[in-house]
């Protein structure tokens, strides 16, 4: 399988700007890479990280170490504290509650700034109208919201999935105006001179030639619900991974909190993966245009 | 490409394959369901007897003040290692963060306001300054401790429990505790709906309360007292005990919180149908506030160190002064960017405890509500609920050097402890009008028609044996006891003495039964007021004969009727 559907790397036929002007040089721009450069050079930083994880935490002695282990355990204290993630603290079981609510307040956020977004894009006079309102959500401390979700969701299931709801649409709607805005004026003068009506012009030009872009938008969205998993889950802890880092911060064991940091990218990296497995199925055209 | 020959299966047959090897997924999925997602380690059911008898047996029986005559060094974990925390010897400030509570009132007093000056008790009598920085979240905290940003961790001691185990991983972040800042009284409290009159009736109820704070060991404390499973209750966790009061406002569901003034003060006033169950105004010995400092930096300063300890009792000796009081005020709301009239009204959260309270807490082995006893009370109740796997001994973190030295030296010889509550004699049936804050069963084996609760065993022809106990748990019977009506000082108590009912209608005269049943709770007020020196007319004591069988559904249970109710009243009812 090719690495990454959206990365340059896989159009080998796009003539190289550059390489006449630039001659030898090891950094050309939108330079082709072969696949196996594009994965050993990611690979590279992740490696150095680890190595600075290892040598900072390495040392029998706790206290003859660089990193105490009461601040940042080694890599391999953290991999030993697997099991007990696993069976104590039913880490796939609270993967799958963090996932689905995830999952949930990303489908309820999409209910509301879908809409929102392709009607700002298309008609000015709403896009006027909620302007105002998402650029003062963007510029929001989110978790100064909890206590307000929580009067009016309560404490259950419906608060996360409104607070995690709620961070997706304050971050996707700005996006999807833009991904709809993006689309060509030509586009719509032509369709207008085919006799669109309206409601044509925005269900058959606007919305299927943004498409792509506002799939990027939801892709790009999508992380955004992890980074928000620790202050949704304040309420009523004790489940899901936001909830097992709360706990480890409190009463340990201090590795939990690293292993949970690295389940979730292991998380974000296969969800990614599936995004653009999926983009490439829905838009192929996009990627041959590349 | 539609000419070429079909080879392999057909639609169906595809769909045939797919279907069974997704079930043979499932299957296995399911069988190995276990092992793939395990469910959380479950919390198991709490033996409660077992709670109630913690220790062996103490044999030495009668004894006043018993002083501990260890070496704490014996005992504490030796440092090893370089230092590691952040330190300029030409500047020496010690980092110190508080939260926000008026228990820091008197270090604030010392200290002349947060930043470190050269007004500072510190500074003048001492020779160091102090930086008190505002770090709320206990995390935060407990981070800056770690990293060596700051010297000194502040908590209460059941937070104290939980952190031990990760900070001892390492001897130079280990914990060392010094002094006691303060007795939570009235901080700290436990709000319920209308339809809950005593601990026992949260039984099957939701309650909510931040994990982890000192909100989870007074509801798990009361819970284990009252004799209810903590598994028999829904327990909701927050981060914080602020949104574990706003939870309980906003969700008719939620039956009780555990929170904190003012929170707690406020709902019973704007939420219908809710009133205050207990607060630490009653329970006034049970959460304390002390600081640890880094062990490292301990034994680097032990001066400094001396100078911590005796500089907060020389703040609260400073505000007993009206106008530095009014000035600490000022300068605590400063430091927490609040008016210091509200300050002012955190005033009754807290009672500072002086060199006295501090002696008893740290060096009084026979306190029933020392540092020892509410160490291994909180480790008890955390271990059974699963919070902690290896818990430390208290003389692990507990270090009373600096109190010794400071008794030895008798600076403070003029700080009495004032945290004694009075009683005025009452009576049971006065006290008992109120329903009790809770009540616990206790099982002491009475020798047939014997009121002496250290009644030794007899031999065949019926004479006393030497050295024996007919009940040999006796002790640590007495010693739960002590421990929970040591943690609510400020209560009344009611010791009800209950017999079984195998006599009934045999010829034995009501009068003798009921006499025998208000002798033995006599006797168990009695051993408690002299081996713990409780004040007597804390207890009420009342015999009720057979009147009242322990399971009304199952009256004849002689072996559950034999028994004493220890019954906590709050202080009103007298």
């Amino acid at each position: 399988m090719s690495p990454s559907a959206d990365s340059r790397h896989s159009a080998p036929t796009r003539p190289e700007p550059g390489t006449e002007r630039n001659g030898g040089a090891w950094l050309q721009i939108r330079e082709p890479l072969p696949t196996w450069m594009y994965w050993a050079l990611g690979v590279v930083p992740i490696a150095v990280l680890l190595l600075a994880w290892f040598a900072v935490t390495a040392g029998p002695i706790p206290e003859e170490r660089l990193i105490s282990p009461t601040i940042l355990p080694s890599p391999m204290e953290v991999v030993r504290s697997f099991p007990s993630l696993w069976f104590d603290r039913a880490l796939t079981r609270n993967l799958a509650i963090s996932f689905s609510r995830v999952l949930a307040g990303f489908v309820a956020a999409l209910a509301v700034a879908f809409p929102l977004g392709l009607f700002m894009g298309s008609f000015s006079k709403i896009k006027a109208a909620f302007t105002p309102l998402t650029v003062f959500g963007a510029y929001l401390p989110i978790p100064a919201l909890v206590p307000l979700t929580m009067s009016l969701f309560g404490t259950g299931e419906a608060q996360k999935v409104a607070f995690l709801g709620l961070a997706f649409a304050i971050y996707l709607v700005p996006l999807f105006v833009a991904a709809v805005d993006g689309v060509d004026d030509t586009y719509l003068k032509t369709a207008y001179t085919l006799g669109a009506s309206r409601w044509q012009a925005v269900s058959k030009v606007l919305l299927p030639i943004s498409w792509p872009d506002l799939y990027q938008a939801m892709r790009l969205g999508f992380g955004i619900g992890w980074s928000y998993i620790l202050l949704a889950e304040m309420v009523d802890v004790g489940r899901g991974l936001g909830g097992i880092i709360i706990t480890s911060q409190r009463r340990g064991p201090r590795e939990h909190i690293y292993l949970v940091l690295l389940v979730i990218v292991v998380v974000a990296f296969l969800t990614d993966k599936l995004w653009v497995a999926l983009g490439r199925r829905l838009f192929p055209y996009r990627e041959a245009t590349r | 490409m539609n000419e070429q020959q079909k080879v392999g299966p057909t639609v169906l047959g595809k769909l045939v394959l797919i279907v069974f090897v997704l079930a043979l997924v499932a299957g296995a999925a399911y069988y190995f369901r276990d092992l793939l997602a395990p469910g959380e380690r479950a919390q198991g059911t709490v033996d409660i007897d077992e709670f109630r008898k913690v220790e062996a047996p103490d044999t030495k029986g009668v004894t006043t003040v018993n002083e501990y005559n260890y070496v704490p060094a014996e005992k504490l974990p030796p440092v090893k290692g370089v230092s590691s925390y952040s330190w300029d010897a030409g500047e020496k400030v010690v980092q110190f963060p508080i939260n926000v509570w008026i228990g820091w009132l008197p270090i604030v007093a010392a200290n002349h306001g947060f930043a470190p000056n050269d007004e500072s008790v510190f500074a003048k009598k001492h020779g160091f300054k102090v930086n008190l920085r505002l770090i709320d979240d206990p995390v935060v905290a407990r981070d800056a401790f770690a990293a060596g940003e700051s010297h000194i961790l502040w908590g209460t001691l059941d937070m104290m429990v939980l952190f031990t185990p990760e900070l001892m991983k390492d001897s130079r972040t280990a914990p060392r505790i010094y002094q006691q800042v303060d007795w939570s009284s009235g901080g700290d409290g436990i709000v319920v709906r209308g339809n809950i009159h005593s601990v026992k009736d949260l039984k099957g109820k939701t309650i909510v309360y931040a994990q982890n704070s000192p909100s989870q060991y007074f509801i798990n404390n009361l819970l284990l007292n009252a004799g209810v499973q903590p598994s028999t209750v829904t327990h909701k966790y927050t981060a914080t005990a602020f949104e574990a009061a706003a939870a309980f406002v906003a969700d008719k569901k939620i039956d009780a919180c555990v929170s904190w003034a003012p929170d707690i003060y406020n709902i019973p006033e704007k939420v219908a149908g809710t009133r205050i169950l207990t607060t630490t105004a009653e329970a006034n010995k049970l959460i304390a506030d002390v600081w640890a400092a880094r062990a490292d930096f301990a034994k680097d300063h032990p001066e400094i160190i001396e100078g911590l300890v005796a500089g907060i009792f020389e703040g609260m000796d400073l505000l007993k002064d009206d106008t530095l009081r009014a000035q600490a005020y000022q300068w605590m709301g400063e430091g927490y960017g609040m008016p210091a009239d509200e300050v002012e009204a955190m005033a009754a959260d807290a009672h500072s405890t002086n060199f006295a309270e501090n002696k008893g807490f740290f060096l009084n082995a026979n306190d029933p509500a020392n540092f020892e006893r509410t160490w291994k009370n909180i480790t008890f109740v955390y271990r059974e609920l699963g919070l902690i796997d290896t818990p430390h001994r208290f003389d692990e973190v507990m270090d009373f050097s600096a109190m010794k030295k400071l008794d030895a030296a008798g600076t403070f010889a003029h700080q009495k402890d004032e945290y004694r509550a009075q009683f005025a004699p009452t009576t049971y049936r006065k006290v008992s009008a109120e329903s009790p804050i809770l009540t616990q069963t206790i099982r002491i084996n009475f020798y047939p028609n014997s009121a002496n609760i250290f009644e030794p065993q007899h031999d065949a022809s019926g004479q006393p044996i030497k050295n024996t106990l007919y009940d040999p748990s006796v002790s640590a019977t007495l010693e739960k006891v002590a421990r929970l009506v040591g943690q609510y000082e400020r209560a009344i108590i009611a010791v009800v003495g209950h017999t079984d009912s195998s006599m009934k209608g045999k010829g034995t005269r009501y009068e003798d039964v009921k006499a025998l049943s208000t002798d033995r709770a006599e006797a168990v007020k009695r051993a408690l007021v002299q081996k713990y020196k409780f004040d007597e007319n804390k207890f009420t004591v009342e015999g009720m004969a057979w009147d009242q069988p322990a399971d009304p559904d199952d009256p004849t249970n002689q072996a559950l009727n034999r028994r004493v109710e220890i019954s906590v009243y709050p202080p009103e009812a007298q």
